[in-house]
Parts: C-alpha cells; sequence; structure tokens
C-alpha cells in the first residue's frame, strides 16, 4: 500500500474494457458453452498484459489485470465456490441494487430495462456447506498478473474480489440456519481467495458495493436497522479478512454503478465509521458523481482512520463526457486539504471500463485523471 | 427581468420532456399524415397549460413552454430548438445533404468555415465511439436531410409564434405567474444549412438576423423574455477543422454576435437573456473551447442575463473564470447547476455549493440557478422532473446559506 508522498498517484476501481473476443470466449465458458479453453488462457494472458501496458501509458500508477477473466466483479464467484446448486430464475439477483430507485422512478425502468444490471438468468441456492474452489482460475489470473508486470513501469499491482455481503446479492440460502451464519460461510471460502491475493504479493481489493448499496437493495428499511444489517456483513468481512495485514487490503465501496438516478443513495456520512471499520489501509469511495461529489465535506469532521490513505472517485462512469483536467485537480485539492495530500490517491468512482458508452471514453478518462492528478500535484507541492 | 433579490430563483434553458400524445402528434404532422389540426392545437395548448403548471410545482421561478411549440417527433431528440425554426424562414427548400450528410470543410489560417457534422474534431478523436449505436453517445434517429437556402431569407413563421406566445401567456396566467420565457435561435446558429442562394456569406447571416428579428420582436412585444440560443458560439470551434487559434476564433463567433446585436436592435436588453452552450450529446467533448476563451464574445451580447453550462464535467470547474472576468453591472448569469450530461441526480447539496461559488464571486443577487442546456429529448422525462426539483431544493438551501 502506497502514499502520494511526493505527487498524488493515480488507481483506478477495477474493470477494464474487455477486447470483444475475449469477452465473448469468457461468456461462453460461465454459460457452459463450447469453447477453447487453450485459446481462452492465451487471449487471456495477452490481453492482462496488454491491459497493464494500457493502465501504464494513461498514467495509472497501481493497476490491476482489468477484472478480464471475469464476466463481472461479483458473478465470477459462482465459478470458485461450492456448495450450492443453481436453480432457474426470473432475475439474476435475490437482491436488485436498483430497487429502491425503482420505487420512484419506474417508467425510467420500464423504458430502459438495460438500466438494471443484467447476470445469469438462473440462481445459485445453497444447500450444502461452502467451499472455495476456485484455486486454479485464481492461480491464473495472480501469473497473468505477475507476467504482465514484467518490464512496465508502475508503482503497485492489485487484484480485486468479491466480499461476502455482495455475494449474498445473487446467492440463496437453505442450507445455514441463519443469515449469519451464511454470511460467515461464505467469508470462511472467500477468505482463501483474499489470502492468495495477498501471499501473491498484490495489494488485495476488496469489492463491497453492498455496504452502501444494500441499501438501495432494500427499498423499506430504515436507517438504523439498515446498519445494523451493514454492521453483521462488515464483521463477517472482516472475519475473511483474518490474518491478512490492513496495508496489504484496499477495499472499495459504491452505490451500484447502474445508470439510474440514484436518488436516494445513502449518504456516506451515515456509513462512513462502518466503512473504516472493515480491516483496511486504503479506502475508495464514489465522489465525483452529482450524488456523491458534496461528500468531501464528511471529512471536515470525519479522521481517516491512523495510517489509512484515501481513493475518492474522481472520474467516474456516470456519464461519458471527458472529466476536465483541472475539475479532477480541484477535487483532489479539496480532499487533499482534509485529509492530507500524502494521504489522498487519485481514483475512479467504480469500474469504469465495461460502463462508459466505450473502451475509447475509458482511456481518455484515465488520461484525463493523471493529467488532473499532475495539476494537483503542482498545486500541493508547488512543483510538477 | 427579475434578479434573485431576496433568495436564489431558479428557471432552465427551456426544453422539457414532450408528452407521448404530443410527441406522436408531432410526429405525424412532420410525416404530413392527414390529421385535425384544430385538434392538434388543442393538444399542443393543453401539454403548454400542463408543462407550465409542473414547472411551478417542481419550484421553478422562471418557466417557459417546455419549447413545447418546436416540433419534437420523437422521445430523443437534440435538434428540435434549431430545426423548428426551418418551417418559419422563407427562402428554404427541403431535401438537400443535413448536416451529417455534407462534404468535409477544411479550415486554413484566415479562412475559416465549418465542417461537417462527422467531422467535427471530437467525432474525428472518438470515431469509434460516436459511430457506435449502442456506445451510448447515440443522438436518436439522425435527419438525413436538411434545408437549403434558395431565396433571400424572410420570417414566415407569424403565426406559429403567434400560437406559441398565446399557449404560454395563458398557461402562465392560470398558474398566476408573471414572468416567463420563450426560446428563439440566433442568426449565426440558424443559418448554417445549406446555401445556394447568396453569394456573400454576410448578406445571408444577416437577412437570418434580419427574418429571425420579427420573432424576437413578437415574444419581446408580447411581455415575455426572450430566451436566445445560441450554442454556435461555443460549437463552432469543434466544428472548425483543423483547429483554429482562439484569436482568430473569437473574431469568427463576434462576426456572428454582431449579426445578432444588429437583429436586436431598439429591443430591450432587460427583456432578452442569452443561452450558450457546448452541444448536448452524450460524447466526450474533449474539445470544447475553454469558457475562458468565450467568456468576452458572450457578454458583448446586448442582453441582460447570461446562461451556459456548469453542471458536468467538462465545464464544472469554469466557475474560477469569475475570479477574473467582471460580470457588467446589472447583468445576470444563469449557470447550469443541473445537467442532462447523466442520468444520476444532483444531490441538493452539491447544487448549492455551486450557486453559493457562483454567488460569491459575481453577487448572490445576479445569480439565476438554471440547467447546463434543455432537458427534454435528452434525458427521460421521470428524471429531468427529478432533477428540477433537485434545482429548486437547491437553491433554497443556498438561498439558506446566502441569506442568513
Amino acid at each position: 500500500m502506497l502514499y502520494s508522498t511526493d505527487r498524488i498517484l493515480t488507481t483506478h476501481a477495477g474493470s477494464l474494457p474487455r477486447p470483444p473476443e475475449l469477452r465473448d470466449m469468457v461468456i461462453a465458458k460461465a454459460n457452459g458453452a463450447p469453447y477453447n479453453p487453450a485459446a481462452l488462457d492465451q487471449h487471456l494472458k495477452s490481453a492482462v498484459a496488454e491491459a497493464v501496458r494500457h493502465q501504464a501509458e494513461c498514467g495509472i500508477d497501481i493497476v490491476n489485470d482489468g477484472e478480464l477473466s471475469k464476466t463481472n466483479f461479483t458473478d465470477y464467484v459462482r465459478w470458485r465456490i461450492a456448495g450450492y446448486e443453481t436453480r432457474p430464475s426470473a432475475g439474476p439477483r435475490r437482491l436488485s441494487i436498483t430497487a429502491r430507485d425503482e420505487t420512484k422512478f419506474a417508467d425510467y425502468f420500464a423504458a430502459n430495462p438495460r438500466a438494471r444490471p443484467v447476470g445469469p438468468p438462473t440462481m445459485p441456492v445453497c444447500v450444502d456447506k461452502l467451499r472455495y474452489v476456485g484455486q486454479a482460475d485464481l492461480t491464473k489470473d495472480l501469473d497473468n498478473l505477475k507476467t504482465a508486470l514484467v518490464g512496465v513501469e508502475v508503482t503497485e499491482a492489485y487484484l480485486p474480489a468479491n466480499t461476502p455481503g455482495t455475494i449474498e446479492h445473487w446467492m440463496l440460502n437453505e442450507y445455514y440456519k441463519s443469515d449469519e451464519e451464511f454470511v460467515f460461510a461464505i467469508a470462511d471460502a472467500m477468505h482463501e481467495e483474499y489470502q492468495a491475493i495477498a501471499n501473491a504479493g498484490f495489494l488485495l481489493q476488496i469489492d463491497d458495493p453492498d455496504l452502501p448499496d444494500g441499501w438501495n437493495c432494500l427499498p423499506d428499511i430504515a436507517l438504523p436497522e439498515y446498519r445494523k444489517y451493514a454492521e453483521m456483513r462488515v464483521e463477517a468481512l472482516n472475519h475473511a479478512l483474518r490474518g491478512i495485514p490492513n496495508e496489504k487490503v484496499r477495499l472499495h465501496v459504491c452505490w451500484g454503478s447502474h445508470h439510474g438516478p440514484h436518488h436516494d443513495d445513502i449518504p456516506l456520512r451515515d456509513i462512513i465509521d462502518l466503512i473504516f471499520r472493515v480491516n483496511a489501509g486504503s479506502f475508495s469511495i464514489e465522489a465525483s458523481n452529482p450524488c456523491h461529489e458534496h461528500e468531501w465535506r464528511v471529512f471536515e469532521d470525519v479522521k481517516l482512520p491512523e495510517g489509512a490513505t484515501l481513493i475518492p472517485g474522481v472520474i467516474g462512469h456516470c456519464t461519458d463526457f471527458i472529466e476536465h483536467p483541472d475539475l479532477v485537480a480541484e477535487r483532489l485539492v479539496r480532499y487533499a486539504n482534509l485529509v492530507g495530500r500524502e494521504n489522498v490517491l487519485a481514483g475512479t468512482d467504480c469500474g469504469i471500463g465495461t460502463r462508459v458508452g466505450h473502451p475509447s471514453i475509458c482511456w481518455a478518462k484515465f488520461a484525463a485523471m493523471a493529467e488532473g492528478a499532475r495539476r494537483a500535484t503542482k498545486l500541493l507541492w508547488g512543483r510538477s | 427581468m427579475r434578479g434573485s433579490i431576496d433568495r436564489i430563483l431558479t428557471t432552465h434553458v427551456g426544453s422539457l420532456p414532450r408528452p407521448d400524445d404530443l410527441i406522436e402528434a408531432n410526429r405525424a404532422r412532420e410525416a404530413s399524415e392527414a390529421m385535425d389540426e384544430a385538434r392538434f392545437q388543442e393538444t399542443l395548448r393543453t401539454a403548454v397549460a400542463n408543462v407550465v403548471h409542473a414547472q411551478k410545482d417542481a419550484g421553478i421561478d422562471v418557466p417557459g413552454d417546455g419549447e413545447f411549440g418546436k416540433s419534437m417527433g420523437h422521445r430523443v431528440n437534440y435538434g428540435a430548438w434549431w430545426s423548428y425554426a426551418f418551417r418559419r424562414l422563407g427562402g428554404l427548400e427541403f431535401g438537400a445533404p443535413g448536416p451529417y450528410g455534407r462534404t468535409p470543410r477544411r479550415s486554413r489560417p484566415g479562412e475559416i468555415v465549418l465542417t461537417s457534422q462527422d467531422d467535427r474534431r471530437d467525432r474525428q478523436r472518438f470515431a469509434a465511439a460516436y459511430s457506435d449505436p449502442e456506445s451510448g453517445v447515440s443522438m436518436g434517429p439522425r435527419p438525413t436531410t436538411g434545408p437549403v437556402c434558395v431565396g433571400k431569407l424572410t420570417y414566415i413563421g407569424q403565426a406559429a409564434v403567434a400560437a406559441d406566445i398565446a399557449n404560454f401567456k395563458a398557461a402562465l396566467a392560470a398558474a398566476g405567474i408573471a414572468e416567463g420565457f420563450m426560446t428563439a435561435v440566433a442568426p449565426g446558429t440558424a443559418y448554417r444549412f445549406g446555401n445556394v442562394h447568396y453569394r456573400d456569406d454576410m448578406e445571408f447571416l444577416y437577412d437570418c438576423g434580419e427574418a429571425m428579428r420579427e420573432e424576437y420582436k413578437a415574444i419581446v412585444d408580447a411581455g415575455l423574455i426572450l430566451q436566445l440560443d445560441d450554442p454556435s458560439t461555443a460549437t463552432g470551434w469543434d466544428m472548425i477543422n483543423p483547429e483554429p487559434t482562439v484569436e482568430e476564433y473569437r473574431k469568427f463567433a463576434m462576426v456572428r454576435i454582431e449579426a445578432l446585436n444588429h437583429a436586436l436592435r431598439g429591443l430591450p436588453p432587460d427583456r432578452i437573456r442569452y443561452h450558450l452552450c457546448w452541444g448536448s450529446w452524450h460524447g466526450p467533448h474533449t474539445t470544447d473551447l475553454p469558457m475562458r476563451d468565450i467568456v468576452e464574445v458572450m457578454l458583448a451580447v446586448n442582453a441582460s442575463a447570461y446562461s451556459f453550462e456548469a453542471g458536468n464535467v467538462r465545464h464544472e470547474h469554469e466557475w474560477k473564470v469569475w475570479q477574473d472576468v467582471k460580470l457588467p453591472d446589472g447583468k445576470l448569469i444563469l449557470p447550469g447547476v443541473v445537467s442532462h450530461a447523466t442520468n444520476v441526480v444532483e444531490h441538493s447539496e452539491l447544487i448549492a455549493d455551486r450557486i453559493l461559488r457562483f454567488a460569491n464571486l459575481v453577487g448572490r443577487e445576479r445569480v439565476v440557478a438554471s440547467t447546463d442546456c434543455g432537458l427534454g429529448g435528452r434525458i427521460h422525462p421521470q428524471i429531468a422532473w427529478a432533477k428540477l426539483e433537485a434545482l429548486a431544493q437547491g437553491a433554497a438551501l443556498a438561498s439558506r446559506q446566502l441569506w442568513r
């Protein structure tokens, strides 16, 4: 885990654009359709290498594998844990991150079915003790990223992994006696993935949209009840992170990256203490979209945990307009003035590669972020 | 024109989502399908009455007619604010290549010209994104043809503008609202269609202004605030390929502003506001001209209020322009503090932050909170209205801080 010691470092939240051929193969594999495993492995290896190079060229300091082996940041876990059976399902998720918005914006969602996240038309149902079976796939991810980093100048590399609370969005439980037992069982299974990523020497990014967006999934829940809901899941996550030093972990939270109105997202202030309770050294939050941009003020009176860094989103997926570098710099300086320049890294609201309108827009946004970080560095250190 | 005397007032740029029955009626009318004209007018009148009430309910202080009299025959539409004028100008013929079908034109120093739509510099830079129908940059159905000027331009929209005015004034009276605005396109923006009649571009431009003047005058004479829509002052920059020098571009833009001022001669600036924007499509906008480079040109318009984008990620930082540019005495700014650029509804605290930044620089009385551009045709109706409500809430929040 790095600090912006002498300049503002840049990173991003995960997803990068997929080459179409690779995407087709990954989806075929996930759907059980015929595909050529050797060709997929080969393609993946070269695509990850290309993605790392491209990040470096755009000025990203802390890079990843773009999640290229995965259908998306969450569903990939289906192929990495056992103890469930799949059943036909009308929708892909037990919990929908658009549920709260849909109560007020039904017409919008009816007119834009793509505004809802898509996923496989089956529902995993836990019917046995959950266990991690993703070793082979995970090893490939680790190896591909290691190989890709050879000869490329970047500061650090991370690999993302999903969280118990988010996995729970799409898995039903018929085996464990309580929600808590179920969520902790997911945590035990995922612990193996977390540990392996940290052991491989990578920064582990924990993708926990559930911590804020569980609120969106449960339209009728009130704040005190929601905090209890989230608290238990934070404990489960910390259970999954046991034994991994904080500085090896960064937490990414977001409010669900769909392109809807986000009219009733839970305020950061209401959950910031829970976010900081996660055993991580670095915290990535949405801060560039107009529902959360004003929340830099939270840090006027909330302190970062000792030694922690903050990664505010200074570019985002909610618009295809490319952020002006001066706006990026303005945002970074606001945070730096509150939490200290060395504790701020420039990031993205969420993974943007598959969420903006086109791959070229993703890369242009990265370049704008890097330029904005240079301008912020100049303002904060008085030099470039 | 009302300033924010004791609280921050709200308005918006013009276009609002049309109801489905009006869109269908417009589509049929545009396609010259047989229809009952009286019934169409009734549909329009009712829609305008409803949209004025809805703006009042949303907390908009200075409403418009939603540009409902400017025909939009499809839910997604980025061009009605301009294309309406084609039916109000005599001297035009239809069926010529539209803005997309034209041959690209290259500029040279000392001779800058507008190129075709597809040859715009942002479109060239992001050609794959712009040409991918799934990319999200899509602007809905492209007009395949456009008008061409074949004779002296004259104004023939008297009946249309009279109907717009009557509908809007009736709606304002019914809602008990004293001040409302109506949009009309400025000549420099309007005249960007084909031309085989005029040999002299200036004569073409000034005749367009002279024709449109009749519409401007009608709106002002009716007691409404005239809003001049003139995006070309900013968007022309991206439409000149290769990129010209800023100095040369400002001259190019100033010529058009002078033509506009000529068309406005004798009309009271106090009844006129001016809208500048960088084009409301959902593209990367990396070739947008910085506000700093065009602000003096904008302020040269004989208007008393200026509306511009400030609520999207390409222009949000430009509030800083007002740190060293002086807003002339007696004038207002109408910055965009909510935007069509994203479906995400702006948080009222962010809106208040944005308003405060402007108010602290130019004075609270001189800021009226507005939108980046029209919301109709560019964003889902439910989201558009949620944004207008957020705008009013944000303005109220800012007012509490500015007048505490």
